[in-house]
Protein backbone atom coordinates (compact mmCIF):
# COMPACT_ATOMS: atom_id res chain seq x y z
CA UNK A 1 0.00 0.00 0.00
CA UNK A 2 3.00 2.28 0.48
CA UNK A 3 3.67 4.59 -2.44
CA UNK A 4 7.13 5.02 -3.89
CA UNK A 5 8.75 8.17 -2.55
CA UNK A 6 11.43 9.50 -4.88
CA UNK A 7 14.44 11.21 -3.40
CA UNK A 8 17.53 13.13 -4.31
CA UNK A 9 19.48 12.10 -1.27
CA UNK A 10 22.39 10.44 -3.08
CA UNK A 11 22.91 13.49 -5.30
CA UNK A 12 22.79 15.98 -2.43
CA UNK A 13 25.00 13.80 -0.25
CA UNK A 14 27.56 13.50 -3.05
CA UNK A 15 27.42 17.22 -3.73
CA UNK A 16 27.98 18.01 -0.03
CA UNK A 17 30.60 15.21 0.26
CA UNK A 18 28.90 13.65 3.24
CA UNK A 19 29.35 9.96 4.00
CA UNK A 20 26.41 7.69 4.78
CA UNK A 21 27.91 7.09 8.20
CA UNK A 22 28.09 10.82 9.04
CA UNK A 23 24.56 11.48 7.85
CA UNK A 24 23.26 8.42 9.70
CA UNK A 25 24.88 9.51 12.96
CA UNK A 26 23.52 13.04 12.55
CA UNK A 27 19.92 11.88 12.09
CA UNK A 28 20.10 8.90 14.48
CA UNK A 29 19.70 5.91 12.18
CA UNK A 30 21.84 2.99 11.02
CA UNK A 31 24.05 3.87 8.04
CA UNK A 32 22.45 1.07 6.02
CA UNK A 33 19.12 2.86 6.34
CA UNK A 34 20.53 5.82 4.40
CA UNK A 35 21.51 3.43 1.60
CA UNK A 36 18.06 1.84 1.62
CA UNK A 37 16.43 5.29 1.33
CA UNK A 38 18.77 6.31 -1.52
CA UNK A 39 17.93 3.16 -3.47
CA UNK A 40 14.18 3.63 -2.91
CA UNK A 41 13.97 0.42 -0.89
CA UNK A 42 12.68 2.21 2.19
CA UNK A 43 10.43 5.23 2.54
CA UNK A 44 11.48 7.28 5.56
CA UNK A 45 8.96 8.46 8.14
CA UNK A 46 8.04 12.13 8.10
CA UNK A 47 10.14 12.57 11.22
CA UNK A 48 13.24 11.12 9.57
CA UNK A 49 12.67 12.98 6.29
CA UNK A 50 12.47 16.26 8.20
CA UNK A 51 15.63 15.46 10.15
CA UNK A 52 17.52 14.73 6.92
CA UNK A 53 16.21 17.93 5.32
CA UNK A 54 17.23 19.93 8.39
CA UNK A 55 20.72 18.39 8.32
CA UNK A 56 21.24 19.64 4.76
CA UNK A 57 19.44 22.93 5.44
CA UNK A 58 16.97 22.25 2.63
CA UNK A 59 13.17 22.12 2.47
CA UNK A 60 11.93 18.55 2.66
CA UNK A 61 10.40 18.77 -0.83
CA UNK A 62 13.88 19.46 -2.24
CA UNK A 63 14.90 15.99 -1.12
CA UNK A 64 11.72 13.92 -1.24
CA UNK A 65 8.87 13.86 -3.72
CA UNK A 66 5.98 11.66 -4.80
CA UNK A 67 6.87 12.49 -8.43
CA UNK A 68 10.23 11.55 -9.99
CA UNK A 69 12.75 14.39 -9.83
CA UNK A 70 13.97 16.05 -13.02
CA UNK A 71 17.75 15.85 -13.51
CA UNK A 72 19.48 18.69 -11.68
CA UNK A 73 21.12 19.89 -14.89
CA UNK A 74 17.68 20.35 -16.46
CA UNK A 75 16.53 22.37 -13.50
CA UNK A 76 19.68 24.49 -13.51
CA UNK A 77 19.80 25.18 -17.22
CA UNK A 78 16.07 25.02 -17.96
CA UNK A 79 16.38 22.22 -20.45
CA UNK A 80 13.34 19.96 -20.49
CA UNK A 81 13.30 16.24 -21.19
CA UNK A 82 11.74 16.53 -24.66
CA UNK A 83 14.39 18.95 -25.87
CA UNK A 84 17.10 16.70 -24.50
CA UNK A 85 15.67 13.59 -26.17
CA UNK A 86 15.20 15.33 -29.53
CA UNK A 87 18.75 16.66 -29.45
CA UNK A 88 20.23 13.14 -29.19
CA UNK B 1 17.67 4.84 16.93
CA UNK B 2 16.89 6.62 20.15
CA UNK B 3 20.51 7.16 21.18
CA UNK B 4 19.62 9.12 24.30
CA UNK B 5 17.65 6.20 25.73
CA UNK B 6 20.27 3.56 25.04
CA UNK B 7 21.92 1.98 28.06
CA UNK B 8 25.58 0.98 28.14
CA UNK B 9 24.45 -2.61 27.54
CA UNK B 10 22.57 -1.48 24.41
CA UNK B 11 25.63 0.38 23.14
CA UNK B 12 27.90 -2.63 23.77
CA UNK B 13 25.48 -4.97 22.01
CA UNK B 14 25.03 -2.52 19.13
CA UNK B 15 28.80 -2.33 18.66
CA UNK B 16 29.08 -6.12 18.90
CA UNK B 17 26.39 -6.69 16.28
CA UNK B 18 28.03 -4.21 13.91
CA UNK B 19 31.54 -5.64 14.03
CA UNK B 20 33.12 -6.16 10.64
CA UNK B 21 34.93 -9.49 11.15
CA UNK B 22 32.12 -11.46 9.48
CA UNK B 23 31.84 -9.05 6.54
CA UNK B 24 33.22 -11.54 3.97
CA UNK B 25 30.40 -13.96 4.84
CA UNK B 26 27.64 -11.45 4.14
CA UNK B 27 29.06 -9.92 0.96
CA UNK B 28 26.82 -11.82 -1.45
CA UNK B 29 23.43 -13.52 -1.34
CA UNK B 30 25.05 -16.90 -2.10
CA UNK B 31 27.36 -16.60 0.91
CA UNK B 32 24.50 -15.55 3.17
CA UNK B 33 22.45 -18.54 1.98
CA UNK B 34 25.43 -20.83 2.65
CA UNK B 35 25.75 -19.52 6.22
CA UNK B 36 22.02 -20.02 6.84
CA UNK B 37 22.18 -23.56 5.40
CA UNK B 38 25.25 -24.35 7.55
CA UNK B 39 23.44 -23.04 10.63
CA UNK B 40 20.37 -25.15 9.86
CA UNK B 41 22.57 -28.24 9.37
CA UNK B 42 24.47 -27.60 12.62
CA UNK B 43 21.21 -27.07 14.50
CA UNK B 44 19.71 -30.26 13.07
CA UNK B 45 22.87 -32.17 13.99
CA UNK B 46 22.94 -30.82 17.54
CA UNK B 47 19.22 -31.45 18.10
CA UNK B 48 19.53 -35.01 16.74
CA UNK B 49 22.52 -35.66 19.00
CA UNK B 50 20.70 -34.25 22.03
CA UNK B 51 17.58 -36.31 21.35
CA UNK B 52 19.74 -39.41 20.84
CA UNK B 53 21.23 -38.77 24.27
CA UNK B 54 18.00 -37.99 26.12
CA UNK B 55 15.55 -40.32 24.38
CA UNK B 56 17.84 -42.90 22.81
CA UNK B 57 20.18 -42.95 25.83
CA UNK B 58 23.28 -43.19 23.65
CA UNK B 59 26.55 -41.91 25.10
CA UNK B 60 28.06 -40.62 21.85
CA UNK B 61 25.30 -38.04 21.43
CA UNK B 62 26.72 -35.79 24.15
CA UNK B 63 30.14 -35.74 22.50
CA UNK B 64 28.65 -34.91 19.09
CA UNK B 65 26.48 -32.20 20.62
CA UNK B 66 29.41 -30.52 22.37
CA UNK B 67 31.49 -30.89 19.22
CA UNK B 68 28.83 -29.03 17.25
CA UNK B 69 28.29 -26.37 19.88
CA UNK B 70 31.27 -24.14 19.04
CA UNK B 71 30.69 -24.14 15.23
CA UNK B 72 27.01 -23.47 15.97
CA UNK B 73 27.91 -20.47 18.16
CA UNK B 74 30.24 -19.12 15.45
CA UNK B 75 27.54 -19.53 12.78
CA UNK B 76 25.00 -17.82 15.06
CA UNK B 77 27.40 -14.93 15.56
CA UNK B 78 27.92 -14.59 11.81
CA UNK B 79 24.16 -14.58 11.22
CA UNK B 80 23.62 -11.97 13.92
CA UNK B 81 26.38 -9.86 12.37
CA UNK B 82 24.81 -10.29 8.95
CA UNK B 83 21.44 -9.03 10.21
CA UNK B 84 23.16 -6.34 12.36
CA UNK B 85 21.47 -7.71 15.44
CA UNK B 86 17.98 -7.33 14.02
CA UNK B 87 16.59 -9.93 16.42
CA UNK B 88 19.06 -9.55 19.26
CA UNK B 89 19.05 -5.81 19.92
CA UNK B 90 16.37 -4.10 21.94
CA UNK B 91 13.92 -1.96 19.95
CA UNK B 92 15.51 1.25 21.26
CA UNK B 93 18.83 0.19 19.72
CA UNK B 94 17.22 -0.20 16.29
CA UNK B 95 16.09 2.54 13.94
CA UNK B 96 12.65 2.80 12.32
CA UNK B 97 13.66 0.83 9.20
CA UNK B 98 15.17 -1.98 11.28
CA UNK B 99 12.10 -2.17 13.51
CA UNK B 100 9.86 -2.44 10.43
CA UNK B 101 12.19 -5.09 8.99
CA UNK B 102 12.07 -7.04 12.24
CA UNK B 103 8.27 -7.02 12.19
CA UNK B 104 8.32 -8.28 8.58
CA UNK B 105 10.78 -11.06 9.42
CA UNK B 106 8.74 -12.19 12.41
CA UNK B 107 5.52 -12.19 10.38
CA UNK B 108 7.15 -14.28 7.63
CA UNK B 109 8.63 -16.69 10.18
CA UNK B 110 5.23 -17.06 11.83
CA UNK B 111 3.62 -17.93 8.48
CA UNK B 112 6.28 -20.57 7.76
CA UNK B 113 5.99 -21.93 11.31
CA UNK B 114 2.25 -22.38 10.87
CA UNK B 115 2.82 -24.71 7.91
CA UNK B 116 5.64 -26.54 9.68
CA UNK B 117 3.42 -27.16 12.71
CA UNK B 118 0.64 -28.40 10.43
CA UNK B 119 3.13 -30.76 8.77
CA UNK B 120 4.29 -31.97 12.20
CA UNK B 121 0.71 -32.64 13.34
CA UNK B 122 -0.17 -34.45 10.09
CA UNK B 123 3.13 -36.38 10.12
CA UNK B 124 2.65 -37.52 13.72
CA UNK B 125 -0.94 -38.48 12.99
CA UNK B 126 0.03 -40.48 9.91
CA UNK B 127 2.82 -42.20 11.87
CA UNK B 128 0.26 -43.07 14.56
CA UNK B 129 -2.09 -44.57 11.98
CA UNK B 130 0.81 -46.48 10.44
CA UNK B 131 1.37 -48.28 13.70
CA UNK B 132 4.15 -46.17 15.23
CA UNK B 133 3.53 -45.32 18.86
CA UNK B 134 2.54 -41.66 18.44
CA UNK B 135 3.00 -40.86 22.13
CA UNK B 136 6.67 -41.75 21.81
CA UNK B 137 7.08 -39.14 19.09
CA UNK B 138 5.43 -36.26 20.93
CA UNK B 139 8.50 -35.14 22.88
CA UNK B 140 10.79 -35.23 19.84
CA UNK B 141 8.31 -33.38 17.64
CA UNK B 142 7.61 -30.79 20.37
CA UNK B 143 11.32 -30.22 20.93
CA UNK B 144 12.02 -29.82 17.19
CA UNK B 145 9.07 -27.40 16.92
CA UNK B 146 10.43 -25.39 19.87
CA UNK B 147 13.91 -25.10 18.34
CA UNK B 148 12.48 -24.21 14.93
CA UNK B 149 10.20 -21.60 16.46
CA UNK B 150 13.19 -20.10 18.27
CA UNK B 151 15.59 -20.01 15.32
CA UNK B 152 13.34 -19.60 12.27
CA UNK B 153 13.23 -15.77 12.53
CA UNK B 154 17.05 -15.71 12.48
CA UNK B 155 17.14 -17.87 9.34
CA UNK B 156 14.47 -15.77 7.65
CA UNK B 157 16.32 -12.58 8.61
CA UNK B 158 19.61 -14.02 7.27
CA UNK B 159 17.96 -14.77 3.93
CA UNK B 160 16.21 -11.38 3.78
CA UNK B 161 19.38 -9.28 4.00
CA UNK B 162 20.13 -7.36 0.82
CA UNK B 163 23.49 -6.47 -0.73
CA UNK B 164 25.14 -3.35 0.52
CA UNK B 165 26.63 -1.04 -2.13
CA UNK B 166 29.90 0.67 -1.29
CA UNK B 167 29.74 4.24 -0.09
CA UNK B 168 31.62 6.50 -2.47
CA UNK B 169 32.05 9.10 0.26
CA UNK B 170 33.61 7.58 3.32
CA UNK B 171 34.34 9.76 6.33
CA UNK B 172 38.04 9.71 5.42
CA UNK B 173 37.36 10.86 1.86
CA UNK B 174 35.00 13.57 3.09
CA UNK B 175 37.62 14.79 5.59
CA UNK B 176 40.30 14.82 2.88
CA UNK B 177 38.10 16.86 0.54
CA UNK B 178 36.96 19.28 3.26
Amino acid sequence: MSEQVHNRLAVVRAERKVSRQSLAEAVGVHYQTIGYIERGQYNPSLDLALKIARYFGLPVEALFSLEPFRPLTDELYGRDQETWRSSR
Amino acid sequence: MAQQQMTSYDRRMHALMNRTEAAPFRRSAARRRAVVCAHIALTAGAVTAWLATVVGESGWGVLVMFGLLIPWCVATGILNGTTRGLLELRPRALDERQRAERDRVRARAQQIMLWLLLAAVVGTGVAGFAGVEAEALVFQVMFCAFVTHWLLPLWVAGLSVRDEPADEFTDEAADALA
